[in-house]
């Protein structure tokens, strides 16, 4: 499984590495990690980290690592995500600190969608959002999702659905707008 | 992750090959049994997926991991050995676990001998341990038949209930019959002319 590299216009997401563990640790012991599983020691970030390239192969799509063209690598875990027991295919976006206030999810997040509807030909997207994490739904609000019911994880509990505009609902933005 | 791909081992009754999509299922299908339990199981669906994509992960992150153990007179898996070292483990292990209804044909001992000679040849490992719960007490006797002691000093991983059994130094193995020891074993599986001492359960 090779896996893609897009460019937004300030962004380039590519495979997780090794390299990114440090930052990949810190955010899952930090506090921003409560909405994603966390907090997690460092064995349990390595995990998560050794599972986003597995992803790939098991999925054939995953998350990418953001790095900022022009300033700091490893901001942020963005990409599609499914493992089993997900209600359906996910785009997600996980901010490492320092990184938030930026558009960095929103820009990343269009680009990963593009790439599921544009590349993987899915027909439609959601993406979860724990109860309480504001500016994680800010972006689903940003990039035309609109709120479609709850979903009960057996390990991360309730969580909100917010289902993304579907492919022809979407003016402009293809890859093309991203490569 | 660019060209890197997980060698194939060969041995007389086994292939051993990279954690492939295809082979999820079987490996479910154990975490989700009490057979797991020594390994961080039962793991629910999520888990599970989880965790395989994590041993597929490892292979690209550090080179080794965990090997999914063909039969080469069938199309069927029967379990796992290999290499595991998430970040925070204090030495590389060499870990294994068989399908519960495969048990009891000696294919751990084949398997892990395999990759335990793979790491030490091809790799340059001078040494490993296999962190085991003392109550796992199939697989502290494969740790005793691959020549593997007890390291009461070592550090040991999760809450601490786990023994280190220290594997034999690549020089020590070399110079030793424990690999004699093992190829009769797997030996008197293939062609059982001599009935093994005792009960043998991996």
């Amino acid at each position: 499984m090779i896996i893609p590299r897009l460019e937004t216009e300030r962004l380039v997401l590519r495979a997780p590495e090794m390299g990114d563990f440090e930052p990949f640790a810190a955010f899952y012991a930090s506090d921003r990690a409560k909405y994603v599983g966390g907090p997690l020691n460092r064995e349990g970030a390595w995990r998560m980290l050794a599972m986003e390239i597995g992803h790939w192969t098991l999925a054939g799509f995953g998350r990418w690592i953001v790095d900022v063209k022009d300033g700091p690598s490893t901001v942020g875990l963005v990409g599609l995500f499914a493992p089993e027991g997900w209600p359906e295919p996910e785009i997600g976006w996980d901010l490492f600190a320092g990184n938030e206030g930026k558009g960095y999810a929103t820009e990343a997040a269009l680009a990963a969608r593009s790439y599921a509807y544009d590349v993987l030909g899915w027909t439609t997207a959601i993406s979860l959002v724990k109860p309480g994490n504001d500016a994680s739904a800010r972006v689903a609000e940003r990039m035309g999702a609109k709120p479609d019911g709850d979903f009960a994880h057996e390990r991360h509990g309730a969580v909100h659905i917010w289902r993304h505009l579907p492919p022809e609902d979407i003016a402009d933005g293809g890859m093309e707008a991203y490569a | 992750m660019t060209g890197f791909s997980i060698p194939v081992l060969e041995t007389r009754r086994l292939q051993l090959r990279g954690p492939e999509p295809g082979d999820y299922p079987n490996f479910k299908a154990t975490f989700a049994s009490y057979r797991s339990r020594f390994m961080g199981g039962p793991l629910n669906p999520y888990e599970s997926w989880m965790l395989y994509a994590a041993e597929i992960g490892h292979w690209h992150i550090r080179g080794f991991g965990m090997w999914m153990i063909h039969l080469k007179d069938a199309e069927e898996t029967v379990g796992m050995a290999g290499g595991w070292q998430p970040a925070g483990w204090p030495e590389r292990e060499i870990a294994w676990i068989i399908w519960p209804e495969k048990a009891g044909k000696g294919y751990a001992l084949e398997a892990t001998d395999a990759a335990r000679r793979h790491f030490y040849s091809s790799l340059g490992w001078d040494d490993a341990v296999s962190y085991l719960d003392p109550f796992d007490l199939s697989s502290v006797k494969l740790a005793e038949r691959l020549g593997a002691k007890k390291d009461k000093e070592a550090p040991t991983v999760g809450n601490g209930d786990a023994a280190v059994y220290r594997h034999p130094s690549a020089a020590h193995l070399e110079n030793s019959q424990i690999e004699d020891g093992i190829a009769l074993e797997i030996e008197n599986h293939i062609n059982p002319i001599f009935k093994p001492r005792g009960g043998l359960i991996d």
